[in-house]
């Protein structure tokens, strides 16, 4: 099954691709390489799941918004490739930041709401590399942000 | 593991650690091309924390150095996976992201970090070192001192 199609299978909705907040781009194609920005917890310009994990928001939670970054990673993606997903060989790489307090250990859960995702979307190709880190805030207080790079056909 | 990396690391009283399984759903390296990325790595032997806590807190900026150093092994652990156990298949490292468990007015970030690229210099050439962003982290998944993601270069 294609990207594409798969994720029409999974009637998974995906958000616009969010205009970039600051003087960079949202995407840049470097040879056989997709990179993508750091997406927020953003869904057609309604800002959800502020908050600090370890203070005032569960893993939960915190899980859901690490998906709706990687719902924005995918969207900014098929956005970049010219309105499909199909021409993606492999995600290469995922860099998970965390808005949490200095005790809070459990990064790898939360950054799994975005892992997991890609894994359901593009099956094996999902299977990425990843860094999770702690952040002590986050632009507009949002509670996760999540960038990435793609191998593409 | 054969060839001359190897040789040195032996060289060095240095032996790999085993490859660090990963700690949630994702894959401990991806290559594409020339270039492998690696995952962020911690200071462990297997599943084993050897350094856990903030540097500049409750450990010295010795001991961060010394979890960026095996933490650096543990990065080539992978790359020993990615490269069938010749290390000497590696042009060099490109680019290490260095994250320290640290408190906002720690500032010995940068000779925590040397840890990592210390390791690279001496065993691949002084030519060939790294670029390298050294930052801190509030917190790191279950308190590691010290994490470090990588991309390295195929020849």
């Amino acid at each position: 099954m294609s990207h594409d199609a798969r994720l029409a299978a999974l009637k998974i909705e995906l958000p616009n691709p969010a205009a970039p907040a600051a003087n960079y781009v949202p995407t840049v194609i470097a040879g056989n390489l997709l990179f993508v920005a750091g997406q927020i917890t953003i869904f057609n310009g309604e800002v959800r799941h502020l908050g600090k994990l370890g203070a005032d928001m569960d893993i939960e939670t915190g899980k859901q918004a690490a998906r709706l970054c990687g719902l924005n990673i995918i969207s900014q993606a098929r956005h970049a490739l010219g309105g499909s997903l199909d021409r993606v060989k492999r995600v290469v790489k995922l860099g998970g930041f965390v808005n949490c307090t200095p005790d809070f250990i459990d990064h790898p859960q939360v950054v799994n709401g975005a892992s997991d995702l890609m894994v359901e979307v593009f099956g094996d190709a999902g299977k990425h590399a990843r860094f999770a880190v702690g952040a002590v805030s986050l632009p507009r207080g949002v509670s996760v942000e999540v960038d990435a790079i793609f191998e593409i056909a | 593991m054969s060839g001359s990396i190897a040789a040195k690391l032996k060289a060095m009283g240095l032996e790999l650690p085993p490859a660090p399984p990963p700690v949630a759903t994702y894959v401990g390296f991806v290559a594409t091309g020339k270039l492998v990325h690696v995952a962020g790595v911690g200071p462990t032997w297997g599943s084993d924390i050897r350094y856990r806590g903030k540097v500049g807190q409750s450990l010295s900026t010795e001991d961060g150095y010394a979890a960026a150093r095996l933490t650096g092994l543990n990065l080539l652990a992978h790359m020993n996976t990615a490269c069938d156990g010749e290390l000497d298949r590696i042009a060099r490292c490109v680019k290490v992201l260095s994250l320290t468990n640290a408190g906002p007015d720690f500032t010995e970030v940068h000779r925590v970090a040397n840890g990592v690229t210390d390791l690279f210099a001496e065993l691949f050439s002084a030519d060939a070192v790294p670029s390298r962003s050294a930052t801190t982290a509030p917190s790191l998944p279950f308190d590691i001192a010290f994490e470090a993601d990588a991309v390295f270069l195929l020849h």
